[in-house]
Parts: C-alpha cells; structure tokens; sequence
C-alpha cells in the first residue's frame, strides 16, 4: 500500500492548555515529515470532517494525537482499508502531568509520543486475514452424557454438523443411574423423573447429530477449522493413538537406547492419517468419575454399610433404601472444615435428594446430614428449604470423628454441631459425599497430536481440571478450538450442565467462524493479524514451539517451526522469544516497536532529563494507567509507556535497543503470575520475567546495574499504586546516575 | 468410641409441635437473630436458638425440662425478626403445650386435653355431670318471675336444706361439684410442677447439704414470682406484642376480683348465711362486693377481648397457625364472663328460663376452665409462676455455680 501519512492534534479535553500545541505540530511537520492539523475537538463531527476530507483526498494512514487509544475507538475508526494510530496525550500525558509540572518536561513528553506515533504509523501495515484452503465447520463432541448430548443437540440445532463420541454402548452417561433429579421448576421443591431418556431420543433422532457409540477418539490432529480426527473401538490400541511429548533431553536418551520410546509403534504427530475425518472444533465432554475416599479411615470406610453418594444412587435405584442413614459431607476428623475432595455444590444437594428417597421409601425414616458447608445456589435454595422442612431430616453442621459398628448398626459421632454439645447417631447406612473428579486429571482425555503433548497443560494449578483462566474467560482451555463443558470442567449439577454445554457449543461455533473469517477466535476476537516467520533465518532453536503457551506451533523433524495460525492467539510469544526476530506482526513486530524506541528524544548533556522505557501489557496494566491520569494522579513525566500486546511479546533486543540509545532504565508492567495468574495469555508475564532475569546477567557482563532493568506485576485495579511503582523505579535509577552510554 | 449424647429424634414429637402452632419449626436455620432480640437469652445460652434446634431434632426431654421455654411469655420479637419465618414465638407456644401435656397427671385426661378433637367430650363432661346433678337435685324446672326476683340462682338446685339443715341444697349442690373439681385441678397441678420442677433440677448442681425449707421456697421463690407477675413487668420488656399487658392485666385483676367475690360469697353465704337468714338471695346492686364483681365481670370480658383481638392480629399479620392450645383458653374465659353477665343481666331484666340456661352454662364453663386447668394453656399460671421461682432458685445460693 502506498502510504499517504495525515497527522491530527486534538486540542479538547485540556491538551491545548497544557501544551504548545504549535511545537508539537513543529516536531510532526519537522522531525517525522508529516503534514499535521489541529483541532479543538478532534472526535466531534466537525474533527472527524477535518479528517475525512483528507482521506477523501488520498491520505490512507492517520495519526491521531489525543485521547488514549481505548476511548473513542467508532470515532477515529476509518475504515478497515486504513491505518489508524493513537498517540496518548490526554490520559498519560495532560491527565497524569501531575501538580505544578514543569511545562518544559510535559512538552517533550507529549513530543516523544508524536514521534513514536509517527513511527508506528510509518511501520504498520495492513493485514491480510489467513485463509485456510479448505474448512470443516463439523463439530467434535466427545462423551454421550448430558453435557454432550446437550452441547450435540445445540450445535445441531444452530444448523452445525456433529459427531458424537460415547465410549459407552449407550448414550446418558451418568444420568443413566440416576433414580431422580433435582427440581427444575417453581416451586423448587420436589425432585423429578429424569429427562435423560427424552435427551437420548431428542438426539438419535436428529438428522445433523451422528451418534458414535462403543467408539474413542484416538487423536485429534489440526488445528482448528481443519482438525483431522481419527476414531477407535473403545478400549483398543492404535497407531493413530496420539504421542506423548517427548523433551528435547529424553529425546537424546531415546536415541541412545537409554530410554524406551514411549511412541513406539505410534504414527508422529505431524502425520496425517488419511481415513482421518475432518472437524472445525471440538467440545470436550467426558465428564467425571467419583471421588475415591478410601483414604477416611475414620469413617470406616471399608464397611459395607459405609457407601458413596454413588453407590447409594444406585441402591436406590434398584430398591428400598435403609430407614436410618447419615449423609456426611465432610470428612471431619483432623480435616476439620476441608470437604470431600471435588465436592463443589453438587454434593449438597445430592445429598438432600438421597435425604429424600430415605424419607420416600420408610413412613418412620430419618435422614440426618452432617456438614460443614451446605451449598445450593440460586433456585436451589428452594429445594434445601423444602428438603429441610421435611419432620424426618435432620441437619447440622458437624465435624464427624468416627463411624464404628455397634450391635448391628453404625454410630456416627460428631462434634461441633449446632446442638451445641457432641452427639452420636444410630444408622443403618452411612453416605459419604464423594466430589466428580474431572477425567483430565487422570488422562489427556482430549487426545491432541501436538507437539506440546496429547493433554492440556498446568492441570496441577486446577486440582486436574483443564486450565481455562476461569475467571474472565470461563470456556477456553489452553487450546484453540476445544472447549470443555460439564463435569469435566467443574463439578455441577445439570441445570448447570444445559447451560455450560450451550455456551461451549457456541465457542465451538464461534472458534469455526472466526476461523473461516481468518481473525483470533479469543481474547483478541477479530484480530486479521497473525505471527508470519521468515524461515530461511530460522535457528530452529525450538523456543516458539516451547514457549507458544497454546500449543500452536508443531515443527517437522528438523524443528523449523510449522505454524498453525487458527490455533493462535495473537500474543506475540514466540515473537518474543525468537532470537532471530524473523516473526512479527503486520502492525506489530520487533522493527515497529524498536523504531519507537529509537525514536524518543534522548537528551546526552543533560543529568537531570533522563528517559525512561516502560513497556506496557495492554490488557490490564495499561488501561491502569489511563486510569491513573483519569484520577489526575501525576505520573513521573521521564517516563515514555508502549503497549504491547502481552509481556510475553517483549523482545529482548528492545532493552538493548532503549539502553544503547542513552535511555536509563527500562521497566516492564504485567500482569500477575503464578498460581491465581491474570495473564490474559497465561504466560506472557511469567516468561517476561524469566527473560528479564537472563537479561539483568548480560548487563552485568557489559558493567550496567541490572537493576536499571525490571519487571513489575500490576493488575488493572492498580491505578492507585502505579506512580508509586513507577516513581521508585526511577528514584533508584537516578540514585546510580545516568546511562553511561549515553550519547556514544 | 461413641462418645456424646445419644440422638434420637421423635417423630412423633415434630409432628405434634407441627399441629400445635409449630408447623414453621424445621425452617429454622440457626442464624440465631431470635437469641438476638429475646431478653432471656444470654451468652451461654443462646434462646431460643437451641431451643429450636433441639425441637427440629425432636429432643422432646431435654425441651420438656427447660425453664427458659416456660419463662418465654412469648413477646413475639423473636418470630417477628426471625429472617427465616421460622416463628420461634410459636414453636415454643407448642413446647409448652407438649410441655403440660407431658407433666399432666392423670396422663389420660392431659391428652384429652391436648386435642381440639376431644372438645366435644371436654364440653360434654361438665354438661352432662352438672345436668344430671341438677336434674337429681329436683330444681331442674322454671321458677315463677317472683321466686326467680327473690332467690335469684338460690332455688337452681332445689329449695330445701340439706345434711341435716348445714348447708342449703342449692350451695351443697355447688360445692359437690366445685370443691371436688377445684381439689382436683389443685392436687394434679401440684403433681405436674413437682415432676418439672424435679425435671428441671436435673439440670442445676443443687446444693445437697443445703436445701430451702417450704417457707424459704415460698418467701423467697414462690412470692416474689407471684409479685413479678402481676406487675407485669416483663410483659412490658416486650417489643412486638407490647398491647398484650393491656388485654392481660385487666383479665389477671378480674380474676382477683372475682377470687375476692366468690370467697366473700362462700363465707357470707355457705358459713355466716347458716347461721343468719336471709343472705341467701343475691347481693344487692350497691353492695361493694357485687361492685367489685361486676366490674371484675367487665374487665374479665374486656380483657379477654383485647387478647382475642390480638391473638386474631398475629395470626393474620405473623401468620400464625390457630392452635387449639390458645383458642381454648381465650374462648372458655370468654364464655365464663359472658355466660356469668348475662346471668346476671337476664335475672335483672326477670326472665327466669333464660337466665337459668345462661347460669347452666356458667356453670358448665367455670367447671372447664378450672378442672382442665392443669392440662391446658391456662396451666401457665401454675408452670410459669414454678419456673419464675425456679429461676430465683437457680440463680439463688442453693445451686452451686458451674464456674
């Protein structure tokens, strides 16, 4: 495209009282060559004229210096065939200036950002959507229980294609052994018949829902909109079973003969199996098994009296069930106020729908539940107040200490109740309140062929669940493409179940358009961009491939990277790691963001005008800051901020680039890792801080403090703490003096 | 192994609280606003929390040898905060129902008592006995308008003197009827406060070296009880059912006035009428006694009134269940003070047949009143006056303190 650069200053909002507008102007027309206008409110009709008049007469790439570019997005949109930059004079300049600035400082602030703006603007360029050659919209469904009959019936319905896997020889899953099921209506009261027969029919007799019984899914290959599936007979082996990741290291070992090859007769990931079948997504639906409680000795758990809430569904299904049964909810004992393990709320109101089928079946039955936590949310409570209003159900809170035999019966002992003194009770059967543990936790369960290994990664952080960053983004896993749903994604009872499959077969729908579209399915939904590598400098070091943190990158033999951009997620990971810096964006790559940088103004002769870099996740922490100058809070006015897309995009060639242009210290801002991480990528902020660490070592090498590098996590409700955070960066910087390469 | 109380809940016990007033007792989720707001809870006593939890439980024992039940006189703060609709106010109204059928003696005629099943043979009985002893007395027929202006009631069982000239037939009729009825109530009420109060000790370290005599028991226990009662003290602690004193006082006053009135009559007529002719026929109007009386009458039915009026309010406001248990008693004092005025207003006016009816029925429901009292909510007056004192005990030298 044929550039035609038009640089616009906004002079609302306080902009034009605090600076000289006509020496900003100056440095656009004079430094970066670009003819520029003002106006005193550039996001009204008559600015966006201004504009418009302009591009009518040729100019295609925009420069918008005013608000932060989170605002005012419908305003200064001008089409997708344009180029539009914002450089942020209002919130992180005017706004944050801070009491009594020296105008002086805030002038050569706002200039710095015209000069990065125009930098940006000069090295963007418009992207192409990638277009796969051909797409599956087919939708994999794994498991025949409630959630994916749901999620089956859902997809169908919206006009999808699906297949639907059951390893079992009929569908229904759980639901099949169910004597009753909670109340899903007003008043809330009384348990019903299961549906679950209803659901069976609903989707054997649905023409788009192919129903694959006594069949598993041997791997899943691909990427999303282009998945290649290849289908097994339940329980048995085959070479299509997807490989196990294998490290580099092992990999040598293997090659040695000094370890077995855990792949052996199994087909490499890469290989394409052609009676595959082709998918655009997969909802992953594969449930859970029951808690194993063995462990409760003191509950006397090896008698045969003493049953799960599994086992007591199942008598009950068949028959009577005893006059006289405890439901212990929590293992008491030393655990004291810990549950059993994977309870969630299901268990509570498992167990007061047992409660009632001891009441069902004998005229003089008493149920007593024993717990430390009684949970029933929403309409649920309804049914824990009509259950509790039953004369032959007791409750109490209570930290049970023993079930022993006695003549016959079973005691149970508890202390810590609500009568206010430790009791025992006579049973005839005592229920424990085994939790659903999620099938990933004890195998890949979704059965990938990537280079990253069959499952999903960090299931330690989730107790086995998939990692989903479950807070703001509930359906995603840490791959592209599969979304789980039901009990495989948490413990829930099925009202909860229709609902949660419903959305996972909407993400799987959307994950198909958004592929067919070509642009990021999620959390950048409608990004055209995608990573593009110039492999003929590739190393083949491996460092995308390991670092990608979904998975996205497979590699051949050799280990030259083979993208797959439907799996991506635009986060510029590998564009971070990649020593080479042959991957980027086509607005942002590792030559845009070190142009800015070279951009700033550094003045070499003066001790008190230091500069200094600060890189800026922008998904949380630089909406912070624009938050910060909201509050009018002053931020330190040395500071130049650019946004990248996550913390793991940071290349390290940009620190070098910051410091051999004289700059003193360059700070990152991300968002947390660990273990309750807000890293919208998952490990963007994690690996910056590892590469911020490898990176202090080779300054120390080259005689600078490494301290004049650092990492800093902020969470977007930190706006408060941000000039502290800031400011101390820079006391300590100007305590050692300024860069002494300054000026070379 | 094993150790703590044995729970085992008596179904039948919740069902009972269930139909006496209790049915909202399971909703109860032990948030304990009720020991919140009730003045007779305190730190290591949470009531009436325990106490629901004990009834949802159906530890009918440990609620029957409660003190704090029978000391609730039932403000109502409690079921007026309670978030739930639990109703603690009520639940503890059918505790103590359950309560004075369990002490009730004989068990037989307390359970009897407990049902508004039975109330066609609670009414029959009186009816039935006073009918035949007045048919046997032979005065079972309309007296003339002059003898009926004359004697009044005096002639209702028969003219005459009876047990070799002691007693007039008419006053040896009533006292066959009352004395006996009245010794009865007496002997079964002592019997059912002996076993709660012996319930109740359970629960205290009484003091075995030192123990109070009958007159420090009653000096220092029973009176002052007494006094706080009719002061009606903490009726006016009460929030939510603050107009409850005003329907109280006057019916616990009435039934002063009248104890004075009938004990003036018993001795001016049944000792000194032996002995002085002519003091037989009713009081005239100015005498202070028939005063007393007939203002004592008014207020019984005022009284009686204003805690028919509320108890009506509760229930349609708090949603109260109508028990037998409150009704009963609400509804014979009522027939008492209609029944007795309207005697007395009909024999005015001279119309003897019926006036003589409307005595019958007097008759009738000062027996129900009084020879059930034991077993129904008026036993309060004997159960609550023994906790109140059984609290100065509790609190009192003679029980040694925990800590």
């Amino acid at each position: 495209m044929d550039k035609k650069y038009g640089a616009y200053i906004c002079t609302g909002c306080g902009i034009g009282d605090a600076l000289n507008i006509d020496g900003l102007a100056g440095v656009v027309t004079g430094e970066m060559k670009m003819d520029c206008k003002t106006h005193e409110a550039l996001c009204s009709v008559a600015g966006r004229e201004m504009i418009q008049i302009d591009i009518n007469a040729g100019v295609n790439t925009i420069v918008v210096g005013a608000c932060s570019p989170r605002v005012m997005q419908d305003e200064f949109d001008f089409g997708e065939d344009k180029i539009t930059i914002r450089a942020n004079l209002r919130e992180q300049v005017v706004w944050c200036r801070g009491e009594n600035p020296d105008d002086e400082y805030v002038q050569e602030l706002a200039s710095d950002y015209l000069r990065m703006g125009c930098t940006q603007a000069k090295k963007t360029e418009l992207a192409t959507p990638y277009q796969l050659e051909t797409i599956s919209k087919k939708i994999l469904v794994m498991g025949g229980g409630i959630a994916g009959m749901t999620a089956a019936i859902e997809a169908a319905n919206a006009g999808y294609e699906v297949t639907l896997v059951e390893k079992t020889d009929k569908l229904g899953g759980k639901a099949l052994g169910w004597r009753k099921q909670f109340p899903s209506k007003a008043p809330w009261a009384d348990l019903e018949s299961p549906v679950v027969g209803d659901m069976v029919k609903a989707v054997t007799g649905n023409a788009k829902v192919t129903v694959k019984t006594e069949t598993e899914v041997a791997r899943v290959a691909g990427a999303p909109g282009d998945y290649l599936v290849t289908f097994k007979a339940a329980g048995a082996k085959s070479e299509w079973d997807a490989p196990a990741k294998v490290a580099v290291d092992e990999q040598d070992k293997i090659d040695k003969g000094q370890l077995p090859d855990p792949n052996d007769g199994l087909q490499g990931y890469m290989k394409e199996n052609p009676d595959g079948e082709k998918f655009g997504s997969v909802v992953l639906a594969t449930g859970w098994v029951p808690a194993d409680v063995s462990e409760y000795e003191h509950l006397n758990v090896a008698h045969d009296k003493v049953v799960t809430n599994a086992q007591f569904e199942k008598l009950a299904k068949e028959g009577k069930v005893p006059a006289r049964v405890a439901f212990i909810q929590s293992p008491g004992g030393d655990e004291h106020d810990k549950d059993f393990p994977y309870c969630n709320s299901v268990t509570s109101m498992v167990a007061l729908k047992q409660a009632k089928y001891v009441r069902e079946d004998n005229s003089d039955g008493k149920a007593y539940i024993l717990y430390q936590h009684m949970r029933t949310p929403g309409n649920m409570e309804l049914f824990y107040k009509a259950t509790q209003n039953d004369e032959g159900i007791f409750m109490t809170k209570a930290s049970v200490t023993g079930v022993a035999e006695q003549g016959g019966a079973l005691v149970v002992s508890a202390k810590d109740t609500l009568l206010n003194e430790d009791i025992t009770i006579e049973v005839d059967m005592v229920v424990l309140a085994a939790g659903m543990v999620p099938t990933t936790k004890s195998a890949p369960s979704v059965n990938l062929a990537y280079r990253q290994g069959p499952g999903f990664l960090d299931l330690d952080l989730f107790d086995g669940y998939a990692d989903s960053h479950f807070i703001c983004f509930p359906y995603e896993t840490r791959r592209t493409g599969v979304y789980t749903c039901g009990g495989v994604r948490k413990a829930m009872p099925m009202d909860e179940v229709l609902d949660d499959a419903t959305g996972a077969a909407l993400k799987a729908i959307q994950c198909i358009e958004s592929a067919d579209r070509g642009v990021a399915v999620h959390p950048r939904s409608g990004d055209t961009t995608y990573p593009e590598f110039f492999f003929q400098r590739c190393t083949q070091c491996k460092r995308c491939t390991e670092e990608c943190p979904f998975g996205a990158l497979d590699d051949d033999e050799k280990g030259t990277p083979k993208p797959n951009p439907t799996r991506c997620r635009r986060c510029g990971t590998c564009m971070g790691a990649c020593p080479e810096r042959i991957i980027g964006f086509k607005n942002y790559n590792v030559d845009m963001i070190g142009s800015m940088i070279k951009a700033i103004e550094v003045p070499d002769d003066d001790e008190d005008k230091l500069r200094f870099l600060v890189l800026v996740c922008e998904n949380d922490a630089y909406p912070a800051i624009d938050m910060t100058g909201i509050r009018r809070k002053g931020i330190n006015n040395l500071v130049r901020f650019i946004p990248v897309r996550c913390l793991g995009s940071v290349n390290m060639v940009w620190i070098k680039d910051a410091l051999s242009s004289g700059m003193d210290g360059v700070l990152l801002l991300g968002c947390k890792y660990g273990d309750d991480y807000q890293c919208h990528f998952v490990k963007g902020s994690e690996i910056a801080d590892k590469r911020m660490a490898n990176i202090g070592e080779t300054l120390g090498s080259l005689g600078l403090e490494p301290e004049r590098c650092a990492m800093q996590q902020v969470a977007i409700t930190d706006y408060d703490k941000v000039p502290d955070i800031i400011q101390e960066f820079v006391d300590q910087i100007v305590e050692m003096g300024p860069n002494p390469f300054k000026g070379f | 192994m094993s150790e703590g109380m044995r729970v085992e809940p008596d179904l039948n016990f919740i069902k009972y609280l269930k139909s006496a007033g209790g049915d909202s007792v399971k909703k109860c989720f032990q948030c304990a606003t009720c020991s919140v707001v009730c003045p007779l809870s305190s730190d290591g006593n949470p009531f009436p929390r325990k106490e629901m939890i004990w009834a949802q439980w159906g530890l009918k024992e440990r609620l029957a040898g409660d003190v704090n039940v029978l000391l609730c006189h039932q403000c109502g703060d409690c079921t007026a905060y309670c978030p739930r609709g639990a109703k603690p106010g009520d639940v503890l109204g059918a505790i103590r129902a359950y309560a004075y059928t369990h002490y009730g003696f004989p068990q037989g005629l307390a359970k009897m008592c407990s049902s508004g099943k039975n109330f066609p043979l609670l009414l029959g009985i009186p009816m039935v006995l006073i009918g035949l002893l007045w048919f046997l007395s032979g005065g079972m027929h309309v007296p003339s308008v002059e003898i009926f202006k004359e004697a009044g009631f005096g002639h209702f069982f028969g003219e005459g003197k009876v047990l070799g000239g002691l007693l007039t037939k008419n006053v040896a009729f009533i006292d066959l009827i009352f004395l006996p009825a009245f010794a009865f109530a007496a002997f079964a009420s002592f019997k059912g406060a002996t076993a709660m109060w012996n319930k109740m000790s359970t629960s205290v370290n009484a003091n075995q070296d030192y123990r109070p005599s009958a007159k420090q028991f009653v000096t220092e226990f029973l009176l002052p009880s007494m006094v706080e009662t009719l002061q009606h003290k903490r009726f006016n602690e009460c929030g939510t059912n603050q107009n409850r004193v005003k329907g109280h006082l006057p019916l616990v006053l009435a039934f002063i006035g009248l104890f004075i009135v009938t004990n003036y009559a018993f001795i001016v007529k049944d000792i000194i009428g032996y002995f002085v002719e002519g003091l037989h026929g009713p009081i005239a109007m100015g005498n202070p006694i028939k005063i007393l009386a007939n203002i004592s009458a008014i207020a019984m039915i005022v009284g009686v009134g204003i805690l028919w009026a509320n108890r009506s309010n509760t229930e349609e406001s708090q949603g109260s269940s109508p028990t037998f248990y409150d009704w009963f008693l609400i509804g014979v004092i009522m027939a008492v003070g209609i029944t007795g005025l309207g005697a007395e207003l009909i024999r005015l006016l001279g119309i003897p047949s019926f006036a003589y009816f409307f005595y019958y029925m007097h008759l009738v429901s000062i027996f129900m009143l009084f020879f059930y009292m034991p077993y129904t909510k008026f036993a309060h007056m004997v159960y609550r006056t023994v906790a109140m004192a059984f609290e100065r005990y509790r609190e009192s030298g003679f029980v040694i303190k925990a800590d």
